[in-house]
C-alpha cells in the first residue's frame, strides 16, 4: 500500500486548496455571477426538463446580451434532478458548496422542491420554484423561497369547480403518494359536497406495473368523474386499467399527468375525452410571443417560461441591488423588480436591466405572467387553460 | 365481499405472472452460476424495447415479438456478461459472488442508461389494442393478462421439461450441484453458464415485453420490479425453478389480497413483510430442495 505521511498530506492540502482559491474568489468578486437551474431532465417529471434547460440558456443569452449584471456576466449552471429528491440533494449541495450559486430555479416536482428548500434558505440561496404543493411556502424559508406556479389549493379549485360545472356529482381521486395528493382530496371534495354531491379518494403507491385494484376500489364508490392526481407513468397506466375495466365517467387530470407526453404513450382510445387543468403561461404578452420565436416553437408550458422568468428575477433583482451579488440580495430585491406599480412596466429583460443600470425602477412582468408575489412567495393571478384529448389530440376547451 | 377478495386474488395472479418470468430467469442464473445478477432488470427493459421496435415500426405480432424480445435481452446479457461479470468471476477469492452481484448492479446502472441515453425517457406504448375486460360472473379479467398468466405457465413448463428429459439440461443441473465434478465427466462449464445466462435474460427479456404490453416501456421499466422480482426469486428459495414461479404468483397475491385491509400506500411494504416472516420459519425458501435446477 502506498504510504502518505504527514508532511506530505499537508502539502498536497495546501496545493488544493491553493487550486481551488481563484475560484473562491471569483464567486464573491469580478466573475460570472453563477444561478443555478435545477430541473427534472429524467424521470417520471421529465415532461418538460428539455424546454426548461433551453428557456434558461435563452435567458442567460438575453441577459448577457444586454451586458449582463451591471458588467458582470451572468451563467447557469443546470442539473438534473432526476425527478428524486435524493439526487435533487446532492445536485442542490454541489450548485451551492461548488458553484457557489445566489439563486436556484427549476425545481418542479413539490418532493424535489420540499427536500431541497431547507439547503437554499440555510445557505441563505434564494430559490425559485414551479412547484404546486402548499406545504413549501409553508416552511420557515425567511423569504428566501418564491413560486411562479399556481398551489395546489387553487388548482385544486378549479379541478372541483370544473368537475361541479361539467355536471358530475360523485368525485373519485386517484393520485401516487406525494406532498400534495391529500390536500387534492380534501379541497375536491369540500367543493362537491357543497354542490350536494360526495368525494372520497385513494392514494397510491407509485412506480407499480399495475392498477387494477386500485382501479377497482374506486370503481366501488361509482363515480361519475375521476380526478387522476399522478404524473404520466402512473397515469398512463390507470387510464389503461380505468378503460380495461369499462369505466365510462369522466376523468380530469392535472397538466403534470395529462399532457402531450401522455397523449403520445398512450392507444387513443385510452385517452380520448380526458380532460387537463393546465396552469397556463401568459400567452397574448409580447414577452410569451419572443421566447416561443427565440426558442422555434408554436406554443410553450409555463413551467418553461416559469424557468425563463426565474434565471430573469434573479439578474434583474442583483441589477437592482448593486454591488453584492449574493442569495440575501435577491431574495430582498425580487419584489422592488417585479411588482412596484409606481415603476415602469417591462416585458423584456434586457430593457428592465438597461432601465436599472441608468437608475430607474422597472416592474417586469414575464412570458410566465405578472410575478407578483404574496408575502409568503407564492404567485398571484394565474391563468388556466381547460384541454381535453379529442381524436388523440390535445385541444384547449377554454382559458379562464 | 368475497367476490371483492376473489378479485384481488385474480389481480395478484396476474401480476404474479409478469413477474414470475424474470424470478425465473434471475433463479436460473443463481443456479447454474452461483450469483445473483440484478442486471436483470436491466435485461426486462431491453425485452420491452426490442419488443417494442419490432411492433410498433415493423408491425410484428405479439408473438414474434415476444422471440425477438427474447432472443434480444438473450444476447445483450451474455455480451454484458462477457464483458463485466465474467472478468469479476474469474478473480477467486471468498467475497466473488457477492462481488459479481454488486457489478451486476453496476451494469444494470449501465445498461438502462444506455437505453435512456438511446430512447428518451418516454413512454411507449405497443401498437396492440387495449381490450376491454372480460367479465365472468362478478369477477372482470383482461384478455391480455391471461395471455400473460399462459406465456409464463408455459414457459415454466418448457423449462421444467428441458431441465428433466434433455441431456444440456441434465448438465447444467450437474455443474449446480458440483461444478468441479461437472469438469470432470467432461462438462464444459463455460458453454453452459452461457446458456443459463441466454435463457435467464431472455427470460426477464419476455416478461419485460409483457410488462410493455400491459403498460408501456421507458428506461426503468425493470428496475421498478427488480426488488419484487429478487423477493419471488428468495420466496421459492433461489434454486428452484417451480419455486420461483409459486413465489413470484404469491407475492402478486399476497400483496392484492393486503389491500383489502391496508391502504395501497402501503402495498410494497406487507410484501416484504410477508417474506421475512417466511424467511424466519424457513431459512431456505419455500421451495427450496423441491425438484427444479438442484435437486
Amino acid at each position: 500500500m502506498t504510504h502518505i505521511d504527514r508532511r506530505s498530506f499537508i502539502g498536497a492540502s495546501a496545493a488544493l486548496a491553493l487550486a481551488a482559491l481563484p475560484r473562491a474568489v471569483c464567486a464573491q468578486g469580478g466573475g460570472p455571477i453563477r444561478i443555478g437551474i435545477l430541473i427534472p431532465l429524467t424521470g417520471a417529471t421529465s415532461q418538460f426538463g428539455a424546454t426548461m434547460s433551453q428557456a434558461a440558456q435563452i435567458a442567460v443569452a438575453d441577459i448577457n446580451s444586454a451586458g449582463g449584471v451591471r458588467g458582470r456576466k451572468v451563467e447557469v449552471v443546470i442539473e438534473d434532478d432526476q425527478s428524486n429528491p435524493e439526487a435533487a440533494v446532492r445536485a442542490a449541495r454541489k450548485l451551492i458548496d461548488v458553484d457557489k450559486v445566489v439563486a436556484i430555479g427549476g425545481s418542479y416536482a413539490s418532493a424535489v422542491t420540499s427536500a431541497i428548500a431547507p439547503l437554499c434558505w440555510e445557505s441563505k440561496t434564494t430559490l425559485f420554484t414551479a412547484s404546486g404543493a402548499d406545504s413549501i411556502t409553508k416552511l420557515p424559508h425567511q423569504g428566501y423561497i418564491f413560486r411562479t406556479s399556481p398551489t395546489v389549493t387553487l388548482q385544486g379549485t378549479r379541478v372541483g369547480k370544473f368537475g361541479v360545472e361539467l355536471g358530475c356529482k360523485r368525485m373519485f381521486f386517484l393520485g401516487p403518494q406525494t406532498p400534495f395528493a391529500q390536500n387534492y382530496i380534501d379541497i375536491i371534495s369540500v367543493i362537491f359536497t357543497q354542490a350536494g354531491g360526495s368525494g372520497s379518494g385513494l392514494i397510491y403507491e407509485d412506480r407499480k406495473a399495475s392498477y387494477r385494484s386500485e382501479v377497482d376500489q374506486a370503481l366501488r364508490a361509482k363515480p361519475d368523474v375521476i380526478v387522476l392526481g399522478g404524473y404520466v407513468p402512473d397515469t398512463s397506466v390507470v387510464l389503461k386499467d380505468l378503460y380495461r375495466a369499462g369505466y365510462a365517467g369522466k376523468r380530469i387530470g392535472l397538466s403534470f399527468g395529462v399532457n402531450q407526453k401522455l397523449v403520445e404513450a398512450i392507444q387513443p382510445d385510452v385517452g380520448e375525452g380526458t380532460y387537463s387543468l393546465v396552469p397556463s403561461a401568459e400567452e397574448s404578452s409580447q414577452a410569451y410571443k419572443r421566447l416561443i420565436a427565440k426558442m422555434k416553437l408554436n406554443a410553450l408550458d409555463t413551467y418553461s417560461c416559469q424557468v425563463y422568468d426565474h434565471v430573469c428575477l434573479a439578474a434583474l433583482a442583483l441589477a437592482s441591488a448593486g454591488g453584492e451579488a449574493t442569495g440575501t440580495a435577491v431574495r430582498d430585491h425580487v419584489r422592488g423588480i417585479s411588482q412596484d406599480r409606481k415603476a415602469k412596466v417591462v416585458d423584456g429583460v434586457d430593457e428592465g436591466l438597461k432601465l436599472l443600470a441608468g437608475g430607474g425602477h422597472v416592474n417586469y412582468d414575464g412570458p410566465s405572467g405578472p410575478l407578483e408575489f404574496a408575502d409568503n412567495g407564492d404567485v398571484q393571478g394565474v391563468f388556466f387553460r381547460y384541454e381535453q384529448i379529442q381524436k388523440g389530440k390535445l385541444a384547449v376547451v377554454r382559458v379562464a | 365481499m368475497f367476490t371483492e377478495f376473489l378479485q384481488h386474488i385474480v389481480n395478484g395472479l396476474i401480476i404474479g405472472a409478469v413477474v414470475a418470468l424474470p424470478a425465473l430467469g434471475l433463479t436460473l442464473i443463481f443456479s447454474v452460476l452461483g450469483f445473483v445478477n440484478f442486471s436483470i432488470a436491466a435485461q426486462m427493459t431491453v425485452g420491452g424495447y426490442a419488443g417494442w421496435l419490432v411492433n410498433s415500426h415493423l408491425h410484428w405480432s405479439l408473438i414474434p415479438a415476444l422471440a425477438v424480445a427474447f432472443a434480444a435481452s438473450g444476447a445483450i446479457g451474455i455480451i454484458g456478461d462477457r464483458l463485466a461479470l465474467l472478468p469479476m468471476r474469474r478473480k477467486s477469492t471468498a467475497h466473488t459472488s457477492l462481488m459479481v452481484a454488486i457489478v451486476s448492479i453496476a451494469l444494470n446502472l449501465a445498461l438502462e442508461n444506455a437505453m435512456r441515453f438511446g430512447f428518451g425517457s418516454d413512454l411507449n406504448s405497443y401498437d396492440l389494442p387495449v381490450s376491454r375486460d372480460l367479465v365472468l360472473g362478478e369477477i372482470h379479467v383482461g384478455p391480455q393478462q391471461i395471455n400473460n398468466l399462459g406465456v409464463a405457465l408455459l414457459l415454466a413448463i418448457v423449462l421444467a421439461a428441458f431441465f428433466s428429459a434433455t441431456r444440456m439440461g441434465k448438465a447444467m443441473r450437474a455443474v449446480a450441484d458440483n461444478p468441479d465434478l461437472a469438469r470432470l465427466k467432461g462438462i464444459d462449464p463455460q458453454r453452459l453458464s452461457n446458456l443459463a445466462t441466454f435463457i435467464g435474460m431472455g427470460l426477464a427479456g419476455i416478461g419485460g415485453a409483457l410488462l410493455a404490453v400491459d403498460t408501456s416501456v421507458d428506461p426503468s421499466t425493470g428496475s421498478r420490479l427488480l426488488l419484487i422480482v429478487f423477493a419471488a426469486s428468495v420466496l421459492g428459495g433461489l434454486t428452484s425453478l417451480p419455486g420461483a414461479v409459486l413465489g413470484a404468483l404469491l407475492i402478486g397475491i399476497l400483496s392484492d389480497v393486503s389491500l383489502t385491509v391496508i391502504s395501497p400506500v402501503y402495498q410494497s411494504a406487507t410484501a416484504f413483510i410477508t417474506i421475512l416472516l417466511v424467511l424466519l420459519v424457513r431459512p431456505n425458501g419455500l421451495f427450496a430442495g423441491n425438484s427444479g435446477v438442484r435437486k
